[in-house]
């Protein structure tokens, strides 16, 4: 940082106008976008970041869409959720400031029982000398906020879960620190909505403001960007968990604007 | 780094605009070695505003991981010679 001098700072209230003219041609005829995703665009946006995910990240196990005709209130074949599980986060304590999270592809049988016709890879892995945490995370559509929300799990080798104290050891340093300042608005455990469990999940209210400031003077904001939202989405949640969204899933996130 | 390639040694230029409520930087422009990781814009970024909690975006479309190098997103999101990184001081999650 040498290359700079220590600045002073003004206000410029002005400054945030949204470009309305570029709204104009927004999402579905909304001059200001708010933010929101409707249940269809999210499965959509959901393929789109699956298939993207499984492109730019082969080493990592995939996120997979898990319908739910199981929902009794389900009217459409839209519903679902993306689920990537059995992720195993090794944290190397040595490099605990370089945030070096060494993720492995962690394949057991699972118990869940919808996953077991889906094509196993039985290779077991070993981790010699390491304390393996293993995670479950799901992205599960919110009627109520009408945005996607991370809902996480985490658990011993044999199954027990894991005490929050623990998660958030292997949390990044950043979230750890968000965790102090704002306990019960960032993460905390709730009911899994279609599991009917306690899963620990990201707070949601933010999560529109977030996403408009995000798309902020696009000129592109279209059904491009739709699609694209939940790698944009990503792109901010992936990292209070320690999951990197590879560069080349957001290349065409932008492609637009040159 | 005895051998650094002449592409990750070189310098990129970064141009920070600030949105939302953000206050503006009266340098918004400066020079950070390509090999530098993102963490240290944020940083640098959070010291300037007296801010904790930062929401940090490039080209309004993703937040880059902080371990991300700096070269490495030049070269896919800069463009005119720079990359141009937006900030804003609200960003809350409940």
């Amino acid at each position: 940082m040498h290359a700079i001098k220590t600045e002073q700072w003004r206000r410029e209230a002005s400054f945030v106008t949204l470009g309305g003219m570029d709204f104009k041609e927004a999402v579905k005829d909304k001059d200001h976008w708010d933010g929101t995703l409707s249940l269809n665009d999210f499965s959509l946006s959901a393929s789109t970041f699956s298939d993207k995910w499984k492109m730019f990240n082969p080493s990592f196990p995939p996120w997979l869409w898990t319908p739910w005709p199981k929902h009794r209130l389900s009217s459409s074949h839209k519903e679902g959720y993306l689920s990537l599980e059995n992720v195993c986060l090794v944290k190397s304590h040595e490099k605990e400031k370089e945030e070096c999270n060494i993720s492995l592809t962690c394949k057991e049988v699972s118990n869940i029982s919808h996953r077991e016709e889906e094509p196993f890879d039985h290779a077991t892995l070993v981790c010699p000398g390491y304390e393996v945490n293993h995670y479950d995370f799901h992205i599960v559509y919110s009627p109520s906020f009408r945005v996607p929300v991370l809902y996480f799990r985490s658990y011993h080798s044999d199954g027990q879960p894991l005490p929050f104290s623990e998660i958030e050891k292997d949390l990044p340093g950043h979230s750890a620190e968000l965790l102090l300042e704002s306990k019960w608005t960032f993460i905390t455990q709730e009911e899994h909505p279609y599991l009917n469990r306690p899963w620990y999940k990201l707070h949601p209210c933010g999560t529109t403001d977030w996403m408009k400031l995000l798309c902020n003077n696009n000129t592109s904001l279209n059904k491009n960007f739709i699609e694209q939202y939940l790698v944009s989405w990503f792109s901010v949640v992936g990292q209070v968990v320690g999951l990197k969204t590879p560069l080349g899933m957001l290349d065409t996130v932008v492609s637009n604007e040159s | 780094m005895a051998t650094e390639s002449p592409t990750s040694a070189r310098k990129v230029v970064v141009h920070l605009r600030a949105t939302g409520d953000a206050p503006i930087l009266k340098q918004s422009k400066f020079k950070i070695a390509g090999t530098d990781k993102f963490a240290k814009v944020i940083d640098f970024l959070r010291r300037q505003l007296h801010r904790d909690t930062l929401f940090v975006y490039v080209n309004s479309a993703f937040s880059p991981n902080p371990d991300e190098l700096v070269i490495d997103l030049y070269n896919n999101f800069g463009f005119d010679g720079k990359l141009v990184v937006n900030y804003a001081c609200s960003m809350a999650w409940g």
